[in-house]
Order: C-alpha cells, then structure tokens, then sequence
C-alpha cells in the first residue's frame, strides 16, 4: 500500500513540475527546426541529381550508418564483437553437447510448443525483412540481426537447448556464419578498391557513389530496376548475419545447465573438495 | 498559455531527468549485481531517449513530423524531396542511437556473462557477500 502512495506523488510531482515548467520557460522543447547538418543528410539521402553527394537510400538512417559516416558503424561493429568475444572468452573450455541421454521430456506445455513451432519462423521471416528492405524502410543490418536472435532464444527457453544443438545451431557453425558476415562486411567495404585496382582508377574505402576524386568507379544503386543503392544493401545483409549469429552464441552460452557448464578443471576441483 | 503538445513534451522531459536519477541510484547504490545491470540499461535507454528528442522537431500548427524516409523517391520531384527536408526528424541521432542500442545489448550480455562467473565462484551476486570473502 505505501509503494502505491509513492508513485501516486511522484507522478502528481512530475505533472505538477511539468506544468510549471511549461507554462513558464520553453526551453526544455525541441525546436520546429533541426540542424543545418540534418538537412544536408536529408536532402542527399536520395539525390539523384549530384551523384557525387548522394548515398542513392531513401532512408536517411541506413545512408548515415553505413555511407556518411560509414567508418563509424565498422568501428562500432569492432566494439560490438569485442563484448561477444569477451563473452565467448569467458566461458572458454565450456563443451556445448547435448548428452547422450536425456531423462523426461525436457521443454515446456504441449500448447507453448506448437506455437513455439511457427512463431520462429515469422520471426526469421520478418528479421530478414527488416534487413534486406533497410535500405527502403525502416530497419537495417543491426535491427534485423537482433530480431533474428529471438528466435533461437525462444527456442532455448521452450524446448530445451539439446533441441538446437541437435540440429547443428551449435558454437561452431555460429561462429562460421559470423565470420562469413563479417568478411562479407570488410569485402563490401574494400569492393570499390578492388574495382579500381583492376580497372586502374581512383577509388575509396567505403565507397558507394562516385565522388569527385574518383568519379569512375561506383557500386550500382539500380540492379534490373530495384533499388539496392550501392553498398548499402550488402552491409545491411552482411550485418544482419554477423549480429544474429553473434547473438546466439552468446545465447547458447548463457543457457547451459549449470553441471554442463563445469570445465575440466573446476570437475577435477570439485571432486577433489569432496574427498 | 501552453499547447497540449508542449504540456505532454515537458512531462516526457520530467520522467527522463527524473528516470536518469532513479537509474544512477540503483547502478550506485544496489548491491545485488543483476539489479545493477537493469539499472544500467535504464540508463542507456535513458540517455537515447535524450538523443532522440534532440534530434526532434516539433509539430508545426498541428501537422505531426515525419520520420527521416524519403517515401516519394520513385517520383524524382526536388519539391517533395524540398518539403520532406523541411518536415522530417533529425536522422543523425537516430542512427547512432541504433548502434548504441544493439552495443548496450551486446555489452549487458557480456556483464551478466560477469555476473555468473561471480555465481560460480562466490555462489553470490550480493556485493555484500563478495566483498566479504576478499577474493
């Protein structure tokens, strides 16, 4: 009862505050304008009239992560293996193994494992959705990536992990499909290198559209009439492979029982304590 | 006199500062180290939100912002793409608050990766509990 009057006065607080605060200074509220540097990223997200300016994306989110500011997401994307490999480093020796016998049926009601059994399949549908079109709409590599690692984790907390190991999502082919994405990721990001060393032309790291120092080289925005714009729809897939897959892993490392989880060493220590 | 709009942007301001504080009370002050980690994403939650709405732009004479998506491309009209530079959200923030998300998620697993270490050894997440055993 005494938690209920204390929130009761802290929102009439914050109401009250609120009110004052509004009715006397303006200052706290956005303005009816952005920034002079928003609207330069606005008015060239798709600009097909200065291709030299252009990102050729609609979406003005995925042209800044992965074109204007495109080093800062490779940078960002090194920040965010750091935390998955120091994850992994931590429960290094750890077998992942489903054991040869399992005693009852492990998982939850029949009822949460039939819909369990189509919900993953939406939820990999709409993640590879979310990345394929970020380019077009809202979402990308890195929101699709962590859409699709729900899946997995709804399949660890319904049927048990023996399940998904059994069926190969284990350690070892995670970590092969994240590194797929992540040279996937460094191979977009030097394509434009490449085309330009065979070609003998000027080109840049991370480049998408021509720019003026390097005005003949570009990756094609339009392939057969679709809009792809350039690089930006390869990081967006490659991304969305390398975040699912680093997620799960750290997923699958997360959710081992605890007796599973005993390395060698600590069972050695373990026994030993007992005698 | 004050519009609707600002009254509900000023509350939404109010419970940011006021979130920020409870978030910064529990990372600092709560011993059980899960509480800490939820606190912390509070926190990051709590500065993205600011970052959003910096980057916001408020509604002129009742006509909501758009989001940063240039939805006319397919026309290739320079003055729709002139009143959608005028009409939509700041996308900068945005885009470095999506990373920061998917970081802020990855760097949580790593610290609750910590936390069950600390279970495994000490058989306790209570700060109380660790410090006492020194080691």
């Amino acid at each position: 009862m005494k938690h209920w009057i204390g929130i009761c006065v802290l929102i009439l607080t914050i109401l009250a505050i609120s009110f004052v605060v509004a009715a006397n200074i303006n200052v706290l509220l956005p303005s009816t304008n952005v920034r002079t540097l928003a609207e330069i990223y606005l008015k060239y997200t798709y600009y097909p009239w200065d291709k030299y300016f252009t990102a050729m994306s609609p979406e003005a989110c995925t042209s800044i992560v992965w074109d204007f500011r495109g080093l800062d997401t490779v940078f960002e994307t090194m920040v965010f293996y750091l935390a998955i490999i120091g994850a992994i480093a931590l429960a290094r020796g750890v077998p992942l193994k489903p054991p040869k016998e399992i005693k009852g049926e492990p998982g939850l009601s029949l009822i949460v494992k039939t819909v369990t059994k189509i919900a993953p399949v939406l939820i990999i549908a709409v993640a590879g959705s979310i990345a394929l079109h970020g380019h077009l709409t809202p979402g990308g590599g890195f929101q699709g990536g962590a859409t699709a690692a729900v899946a997995p984790v709804l399949i660890l907390v319904v049927f048990s992990q023996f399940y998904l190991l059994k069926r190969g999502v284990n350690k070892n082919s995670m970590l092969l499909l994240r590194s797929i994405g992540l040279t996937g990721i460094g191979i977009t990001a030097f394509a434009a290198v490449l085309i330009g060393l065979a070609t003998g032309h000027y080109a840049f790291v991370l480049q998408n559209q021509p720019k003026p120092l390097a005005p003949n080289i570009s990756l094609p925005a339009f392939v057969g009439g679709q809009l792809i714009s350039g690089s930006l729809w390869f990081f967006n897939f490659f991304e969305f492979l390398a975040v699912a897959a680093g997620f799960t892993i750290v997923f699958l490392l997360i959710t081992l029982p605890e007796k599973l989880a005993e390395t060698k060493e600590e069972k050695r220590a373990a026994e030993g304590g007992e005698k | 006199m004050i519009t609707l709009s600002e009254y509900f942007m000023t509350i939404l301001i109010t419970c940011m500062i006021v979130n920020l504080g409870l978030a910064l009370y529990g990372v600092f002050f709560k011993p059980n180290l899960i509480k800490k980690i939820i606190a912390l994403t509070i926190l990051g939650d709590t500065a993205n939100t600011f970052a959003l709405i910096i980057g916001y732009r408020m509604w002129v004479a009742g006509v909501p912002s758009r989001p940063p998506v240039f939805t006319e491309w397919r026309s290739n009209n320079p003055l729709l793409l002139l009143v959608f530079t005028k009409t939509a959200v700041d996308p900068l923030p945005q885009a470095l608050v999506l990373t920061a998300i998917v970081i802020g998620l990855a760097v949580t697993l790593f610290l609750v990766f910590l936390t069950l270490q600390a279970w495994k050894i000490y058989r306790s997440v209570d700060m109380r509990d660790i410090r006492k055993l020194k080691g």
